[in-house]
């Protein structure tokens, strides 16, 4: 159903939107450095409550804070084994070409199959609006790429157990 | 229906639990006669608990009542603002659960909180690390 998913959307979009509230905030431990403090977590007064936004037990999204920060994990729907592995691929593949995408995690949070890590910089760059934009646009395209997928590998795999099996007619 | 209270000395863990028993036999009375935004008005007004048990059970009345609740826009508007944070806080512990029902119903009333209440009450939502819920 289309509405529960533009529920969950909606939810996320408005959680973002609250939560990036990102500035610059250099490292209080080492001088002159400068790190994204959810990553980190070593001091709790820079931290905000972690978020779980559930749609049910097979999707959510995991939204935590920080002063300078912000980091987002998904885990994608994925109904049988098929849908399994070409997420995991799928997701790997971007991951792995996290540079261009900036915003990505190379790897995902444990539990979860993406992570988004957005920074300070980011927000000074780009604007928080498109930023949010993009994660949601993610988030509906993803399942779209998925289920596109698993039908073009039963198509081929039809293809070629039909041709396979006209020998044997 | 007779209301056993125990009397233990305040504020300590079994006098906060034996209040949300109940405020729960409350709650769920309230809901069989059809009027669950009382129910729900009853479940939010304590503060959230510090004990860790105490948030359970507490959770577990506001849960039962916000699954009770069938006009969500006509729940908001008769609700005072001051128990906005406090029920935006409960909706993502609802949200967390996972379960699909209370998953549904929580995003529902999180669209219609926000956008009553708006991006300052999830900001103090996700803020507030003292009074967690």
């Amino acid at each position: 159903m289309a509405n529960p998913l533009k529920l969950y959307l909606t939810c996320v979009r408005n959680t973002l939107e609250a939560a990036m509230c990102l500035q610059n905030f250099p490292c209080q431990e080492v001088e002159r450095h400068n790190k994204p403090e959810v990553e980190l977590k070593t001091s709790p007064e820079l931290l905000l409550n972690p978020v779980l936004i559930c749609r049910n037990e097979a999707e959510k999204c995991l939204i935590e804070t920080s002063i300078n920060s912000l980091r987002i994990s998904l885990k994608v729907k994925q109904a049988d084994e098929l849908e399994n592995i070409l997420a995991k691929k799928f997701l790997r593949f971007l991951s792995m070409r996290a540079e261009a995408f900036q915003v990505l995690r190379r790897k995902p949070v444990q539990g979860y199959d993406i992570s988004f890590l957005i920074t300070n910089y980011h927000c000074e760059e780009m604007q928080k609006q498109k930023l949010i934009d993009f994660i949601v646009q993610f988030m509906e395209d993803i399942d779209k790429e998925i289920s596109e997928l698993k039908m073009s590998v039963s198509t081929r795999g039809r293809l070629v157990a039909t041709e396979f099996l006209k020998q044997f007619l | 229906m007779a209301e056993v209270v125990k009397s233990v000395e305040p504020g300590s863990e079994e006098d906060i639990l034996t209040r949300i028993e109940n405020k729960s036999e409350k709650i769920e009375s309230l809901i069989k006669q059809f009027k669950p935004v009382e129910a729900l008005k009853i479940a939010l007004e304590d503060s959230p608990p510090q004990d860790e048990r105490c948030k359970s059970a507490n959770w577990t009345v506001v849960h039962k009542a916000l699954m009770a609740i069938k006009d969500i826009e006509g729940m908001l508007i008769s609700l005072d603002p001051k128990y906005y944070d406090i029920l935006m806080k409960y909706v993502y512990r609802g949200l967390s659960t996972g379960d699909p029902a209370t998953c549904d119903r929580c995003l529902k009333i999180h669209e219609k909180l926000t956008e009553k209440a708006g991006f300052g009450c999830i900001l103090r939502s996700l803020a507030d690390t003292l009074n967690t819920v």
